[in-house]
């Protein structure tokens, strides 16, 4: 083991430390709760019983075979799964310590919290600065300083200020699908949620683009509390500080990345980040 | 976490288990062929074969290739394959390996040459039995961590750690005896020396056995036991056993 109090030379060893290698669910403050969590659709139970934390100000990503519940999983955090016809959920979700599936919870308002980027990006047929002010609107504020401040910012956060400065009334359809997935993000966190919710953010992009949003999460991450679902396993490896593996409807291993990725302990976890036979 | 020995071969990609369970064989070759050149080494010492030890030596540049080409390997599975977990850790413990197996070549080059010359010089010099008793300790220990890695078998390891420390003992009292020796016979003080560098090689073959079999116990284990006690890497062996 590396002695951190060592100094040679006048070099300080402790500094050559990994963040990451401090990391520790334990010494975390935690965003969301998960007890027990179990959902159905229908007779059909996708869910078994989830418990884990979603820790504050980190990436979680969620990694698994398609259909493991994992999109499920990351759904049920804005209950987005309360559209799905015959979907049932048992157990409790805390975000601040309240049960957000409590009867005196408000969608919309868990909704502005809990943000949500999907797979496909999906601007508004608007301008660009339409798109970023729409939440802001929809909450009923008009004023343009406010709005302008706001779009601002968003877009600087989303990395995406520079590139559309100059055309910020044009139509949100004429970008990229990069571009147009960083102003989706751009739209959601002009909100201020106090989590991100991404589900495949990056799939449907380049290597490059790809690249940006990873570089992008990792800047959010100091302002919100991220969960990533993705496909891309060296994309969790990349951008997280904590990954869940789940499989079939279970959580299977939860932990830091730089463990899971180097030294899982479960064999599921092995056989799936390695490309075994499940 | 389970380690199966055939944990190689259940890859979805045919082609990665081939190139995996490549680099292995291949590093067991190479470990092979260096065993064979310690081997040849003390040999053509102790009976005075510089034919021998000439051939030997000339192995040296084989190894050299071998240990740039199972690198180049490891980089491209790197580059191509983005190993994890287990995967990861045999590619990083095999490139580590090989460099410990070349320099292993390299000692075994050295004595070839003192060989020669203590051939050359013509007589017996005291000392022949300490290399007789250290090579065969060092010997034992090049061929048990190279079936410790053929098996993944860190109880293995872990002995090779062990004999490590009494090649060390052995290496120290020897010393004493052939500074002794030289102080009583000035007149044998080259020769002497000769002997103290082929066992001040093959103690350091016997270092690179044990960083070899450090590197197996985190392959196997994920535990990284490199500058830690015995004690300290039996706990890890153990823990390890007890978890599969």
């Amino acid at each position: 083991m590396m002695n951190t109090e060592a100094k040679t030379h006048s070099i300080d060893i402790a500094s050559m430390q990994r963040d990451n290698r401090t990391l520790d669910l334990a010494n975390e403050e935690h965003t969301l709760k998960v007890n027990n969590l179990k959902l159905y659709y229908g007779d059909n139970e996708a869910l078994h019983g989830i418990d884990m934390v979603i820790p504050k100000n980190r990436v979680t990503a969620f990694i698994g075979p398609s259909g493991c519940g994992k999109s499920t999983l990351l759904r049920c955090f804005n209950r987005m799964n309360d559209l799905v016809d015959g979907c049932r959920i048992e157990g409790e979700i805390l975000l601040d310590e309240k049960n957000i599936y409590d009867r005196a919870v408000e969608v919309a308002e868990l909704r502005r919290r809990v943000g949500m980027v999907f797979q496909k990006p999906n601007p508004f047929p608007k301008t660009i600065y339409e798109n970023v002010a729409y939440g802001l609107r929809i909450q009923g504020i008009n004023k343009k300083r406010v709005l302008d401040e706001t779009v601002e910012w968003a877009l600087k956060s989303a990395a995406l200020w520079d590139e559309v400065k100059d055309r910020l009334h044009e139509s949100a359809l004429g970008m990229s699908g990069g571009q147009q997935q960083r102003l989706v993000i751009a739209r959601t966190i002009a909100v201020k949620p106090e989590v991100l919710l991404l589900d495949e953010p990056a799939s449907a992009l380049d290597p490059i683009s790809t690249l940006k949003i990873e570089e992008l999460i990792h800047e959010l991450k100091n302002d919100f509390t991220i969960a990533i679902v993705t496909h891309n396993m060296q994309q969790a490896a990349r951008v997280s500080d904590y990954t869940a593996f789940m499989y079939m409807g279970d959580l299977i291993e939860f932990g830091v990345t730089d463990t899971l990725f180097t030294n899982p302990s479960q064999k599921q976890t092995e056989d799936y980040i390695t490309g075994r036979y499940g | 976490m389970e380690f199966d020995n055939d944990n190689y071969s259940s890859h979805i990609s045919q082609q990665f288990n081939d190139e995996l369970e490549q680099i292995r064989t291949h590093l067991l070759t190479m470990g092979g062929v260096v065993e064979r050149q310690v081997h040849d080494a003390i040999e053509s010492l102790l009976i005075g074969d510089a034919e021998l030890a000439e051939q030997s030596r000339r192995v040296d540049k084989q190894i050299n290739d071998m240990e740039l080409m199972i690198d180049e390997q490891c980089t491209t599975i790197i580059a191509r394959r983005q190993p994890a977990a287990s995967d990861l850790r045999l590619i990083i413990s095999v490139s580590k390996a090989v460099s410990d197996l070349e320099r292993m070549g390299d000692e075994a080059a050295k004595i070839c040459r003192h060989a020669i010359e203590l051939v050359e010089e013509g007589d017996s010099p005291r000392g022949y039995q300490e290399v007789r008793h250290i090579g065969t300790l060092v010997r034992d220990m090049v061929k048990n961590v190279l079936t410790a890695f053929a098996r993944n078998d860190t109880e293995l390891a872990y002995r090779v750690a062990k004999q490590d420390k009494s090649v060390d003992q052995e290496y120290r009292t020897a010393m004493r005896s052939l500074v002794t020796y030289m102080m009583e016979d000035p007149r044998a003080i080259s020769s002497v020396l000769n002997v103290i560098w082929v066992l001040r090689s093959l103690e350091r073959i016997g270092d690179h056995a044990r960083n070899m079999a450090e590197h197996l116990i985190y392959l196997v284990s994920g535990t990284d036991v490199r500058h830690q006690s015995l004690k300290q890497i039996k706990k890890a062996v153990q823990d390890d056993i007890e978890k599969r």
